[in-house]
């Protein structure tokens, strides 16, 4: 019998095999799979353990933090906004049921403190997570100031640091309080004018006349025109069959290249994209970073591609069967973010080059240990910098005595570009206004854009541009320790 | 080394196991460091202590190494009771201490456990008649009626006291049969196979757990009555066809089953997918999944896992008995829960070998069936909470809450050891020439 005791022995031994494989299955390869599924409470609850990183904007001022409080004993913790609506797109919520948006998802695994070998290390001790604080470019006064210019409309204002990239403001209107988030998520989304879409980054406008600073840019480029480059304005350009006419159908005639940005002259600009053709214009455009998605530090499905749209897909920059005198004055099917443009405007504002916008200055823990740092990192080279500056020229006399004098700041010089895109009810146009200052020596560089505004963007977005250009310049850096 | 003196330097780490198991949990409920219910931790270390001492007295040959296996599993159960709700771990001591003292009453007055073979029909239709009692007079909890009532909310599992009988039958029956059974007389179906009038009993058996699946609506215990004696019908005949046979007829059963009651299809149905009703049938499962992913490699520790909501009630249903390994499982980690499944696999070693050493065939098939159950029970839990088979309400021996199941896997190490106590004394005897008695 003592050969069929071991048999035995020896088959249940092999079953205890099979169960160990089993739940080394569930426990380590499925383990992950499990934990992310959406009816999994675990997520929930272990989100409630996390002492999570605060959010504290450059000028020192807390716009998340963890707050500990017991219950039953245990220590949990909860998500706190103490500016509320501040920012609200970008900071984002991290909430178990309503999932997570803008820094909050982007910069989890840092907030939550499962990044590096610590995170492991605290496992194996079975230490509590804590989280490190992420400190952003964004400045709330200039965020402020944006903001409230802009809280009676839709629309966006983005404000940026040309020569590094650094994002001072991201403003985007309606918006809504994060702490409500937790606690009454349905009437946020019931709100009319959409205020969890962060209109800065995913808001598809079509660029109206700020597109000719792109033009402009190719025209240089190209060696064919110069800033007093001749042309001849009729009132009306045809092409292809078509009619191109200015604005309130006014008529320029003799005129130079300067004039023609200045005024927004329609009919030289088509001229001059209908000499460039599709593929010259599109190769510009792809050196602007027109047809793919911007590098910034928000979470991809909150930042939406400028460039060509057909029936919602997105074309190619150099697509042959496009009219490329209606793309060269910003129409044809051409729908651009706030970001964008403010990149447009600020790659023209630093000599040609092209930074990467970005949010996040530096990760750092609670014990002040640096774990991330992010750099100024060049993107592209849209021009050299002698074209660049003439562009900035003709810019600045948009500003002086075109159509952006509204975003004129005593004392200084400022470059820009309005953009009035008509929808056919003249009640409802996008209003645009791009720019830099100080002109000479550019140290901000803006977009902003009104939706469904009677006025145009010389009339509602020049002036906003003008007072957060202003708030962002007077903005000195603040020393010492965030402000809770 | 002395056996005792060897048991006790085993039994130390063992309950310490559960001492420090408590601590650690009572630690993580307030964040503080805890020695934890002290009461309890004194008390279920003398409930051992006096177990190892009359052990030393009355059978000092036998196996020291099951003692502390067991004290091992029962502390880390503890331990993980003490997490779920403190009372729970109290109640859990109660059992444990009424266990010790059916332990020490069966070393104590069964000297010799071959006078069970004299009474083994008996005690078979004692078995019947308890299961037939529970079918009868049963209380249904949670779908399955396993339990009989005993004034006030006390309940006792009779399958549990049952299934020790059943092996003890089997042993004395088998014992008997054995040669008849291992030689086919006749030749049916292209098989060698004994004759009709000896494998009845093995047909009835089989038409018995198929009845105790439809009405106790409880597949677990079935599938462990049935795995018990197929263990044991090899252990008797080493025919590993009459395993096959048995295993392929309980399979084609349950398949018939399972295609004609609708109850049981909803049941194979959350087990082969537990996420496509993962709210209603599939809901204890799923939690349970959640549990041991959230578990992970190494686990947070005892108490210190996601187990029970703030408001105090466990996630998983049932987490106290049925689902015990999965809180191991959440705490401890695969490393933990592994641990556990080793001990359990420790446990056989040592019940089999004292199998191979026992010196007669009632003797070799008892301890051989004993160890069979707790092993069989043991994996029929853990694999319907890994999905290897489907989910049962069968406890986790030594781990789960429950006085029925305490009491008497604290009876099947009693028995094993003075089965080990005999065998070894009479090789001494036989060296040394027998005692006057």
């Amino acid at each position: 019998m003592n050969r069929s005791i071991k048999s035995l022995y020896l088959a249940l031994a092999a079953g205890f095999g099979v169960l160990i494989l089993m739940l080394g299955y569930w426990q380590v390869i499925a383990a992950g799979g499990l934990d992310e599924r959406a009816d999994n409470p675990y997520q929930f609850e272990r989100q409630r353990l996390v002492d999570r990183g605060r959010i504290i904007s450059a000028d020192k001022v807390v716009l998340a933090e963890s707050i500990a409080y017991r219950q039953k004993g245990n220590r949990y913790y909860r998500r706190y906004y103490p500016q509320g609506a501040l920012a609200a797109q970008v900071v984002g919520y991290a909430t178990p049921q309503q999932g997570s948006t803008g820094l909050e998802q982007q910069y989890n695994q840092y907030l939550a403190g499962s990044y590096g070998a610590g995170a492991i290390l605290d496992k194996l001790r079975a230490e509590q997570k804590v989280g490190a604080d992420i400190r952003l470019t964004l400045d709330t006064r200039v965020q402020k100031t944006a903001e409230s210019l802009i809280a009676r409309s839709r629309g966006a204002v983005v404000v940026i640091d040309p020569r590094t990239g650094q994002v001072l403001a991201l403003a985007s209107s309606p918006a809504f309080d994060l702490n409500q988030v937790a606690s009454d998520f349905a009437t946020i989304r019931k709100e009319s004018g959409a205020p969890l879409v962060n209109r800065a980054t995913q808001g598809r406008y079509p660029p109206g006349s700020t597109f000719k600073v792109v033009t402009a840019t190719a025209a240089l480029n190209s060696g064919k025109w110069n800033p007093s480059s001749t042309f001849n304005d009729t009132g009306k350009y045809v092409v292809d069959g078509q009619t191109i006419r200015n604005d309130g159908n006014t008529k320029f005639g003799v005129h130079n290249f300067t004039d023609a940005l200045t005024f927004s002259i329609n009919t030289a600009f088509a001229q001059v994209g209908k000499r460039l053709g599709p593929s010259r214009l599109g190769g510009e455009m792809t050196k602007f970073g027109f047809g793919r998605p911007v590098e910034i530090d928000l979470p991809s499905d909150e930042v939406a591609v400028s460039g060509r749209y057909r029936n919602g897909k997105l074309l190619s920059n150099t697509q042959r069967d496009e009219d490329a005198a209606r793309i060269a004055i910003g129409q044809e099917n051409l729908l651009v973010t706030p970001l964008q443009m403010a990149m447009v405007a600020g790659a023209v504002a630093n000599g040609g080059r092209m930074q990467r916008p970005y949010l996040v200055k530096r990760v750092i823990t609670k014990d002040g240990v640096v774990v991330k740092q992010q750099n100024p990192e060049t993107l592209d080279s849209v021009s050299s910098a002698y074209v660049s500056s003439e562009v900035a020229r003709m810019m600045q006399n948009v500003v002086r005595e075109g159509t952006g004098t509204k975003a004129g700041l005593s004392g200084l010089s400022v470059a820009g570009k309005t953009g009035t895109a008509e929808t056919g009810d003249p009640n409802r146009n996008q209003a645009w206004f791009i720019g830099f200052a100080p002109a000479d020596n550019p140290k901000v560089a803006v977009a902003v854009v009104i939706e469904d505004t009677s006025g145009t963007g010389g009339q509602v977005a020049a002036p906003i541009a003008g007072a957060v250009m202003r708030t962002a310049l007077s903005a000195t850096p603040v020393q010492g320790e965030p402000q809770p | 080394m002395r056996l005792r003196t060897r048991e006790m330097y085993f039994l130390v780490p063992g309950l310490l196991l559960g001492i420090l198991g408590l601590a650690a949990a009572a630690s993580a409920r307030t964040d503080t460091l805890q020695v934890g219910p002290w009461q309890t931790s004194l008390g279920v270390a003398m409930v051992f202590v006096v177990m190892h001492a009359v052990l030393r007295l009355r059978a000092p040959y036998s196996d020291p190494y099951l003692v502390p296996i067991m004290a091992a599993l029962t502390g880390i159960g503890l331990a993980e009771l003490y997490r779920i709700d403190p009372a729970l771990a109290g109640e859990q001591a109660l059992w444990m201490t009424l266990g010790g003292i059916v332990f020490c009453a069966i070393i104590v007055f069964l000297p010799d456990h071959r006078v069970l073979e004299r009474y083994r029909y008996v005690i078979g239709l004692t078995a019947v008649g308890l299961l037939v009692a529970t079918m009868v007079f049963g209380t249904t909890v949670n779908g399955s009626r396993l339990w009989i009532s005993v004034g006030g909310s006390q309940r006792v599992q009779l399958g549990e006291l049952a299934k020790v009988l059943v092996v003890i039958f089997l042993a004395g029956y088998l014992r008997e049969k054995r040669e008849v059974l291992a030689i086919p007389t006749e030749r049916r179906f292209g098989m060698n196979l004994p004759a009709f009038r000896h494998m009845a009993p093995i047909l009835l058996f089989w038409g018995l757990a198929l009845v105790v699946v439809v009405a106790l609506n409880d597949f677990g215990t079935a599938l462990l009555f049935f795995g018990v004696f197929l263990a044991m019908l090899y252990l008797a005949t080493g025919r590993a066809l009459y395993v096959g046979l048995g295993m392929g007829m309980f399979v084609a059963g349950s398949l018939f089953i399972w295609a004609t009651v609708p109850r049981i299809a909803v049941r194979v149905g959350s087990w082969l997918n537990p996420f496509g009703d993962a709210q209603g049938n599939g809901y204890q499962m799923v939690q349970s999944l959640y549990a041991l992913a959230d578990g992970g490699l190494v686990g947070p520790g005892f108490g210190r896992a996601l187990l029970v909501t703030p408001g105090g009630t466990p996630r998983i249903p049932e987490l106290q008995t049925d689902f015990i390994f999965s809180a191991v499982a959440d705490d401890l980690g695969f490393v933990g829960s592994v641990g556990v499944m080793l001990l359990f696999v420790l446990f056989m070693a040592r019940g089999f070998a004292i199998a191979t050493a026992a010196r007669d065939g009632f003797s070799k098939l008892l301890a051989g069936g004993l160890t069979a159950v707790v092993g069989l029970q043991a994996f029929i839990i853990i694999g319907g909470i890994v999905r290897l088979v489907p989910l049962t309400g069968v406890t986790l021996p030594f781990m789960s809450y429950g006085g029925s199941s305490v009491v008497v896997n604290f009876g099947i190490v009693a028995i094993l050891l003075i089965i080990s106590q005999r065998s070894r004394q009479g090789l001494i005897d036989a060296v040394h020439g027998a005692p006057a008695t």
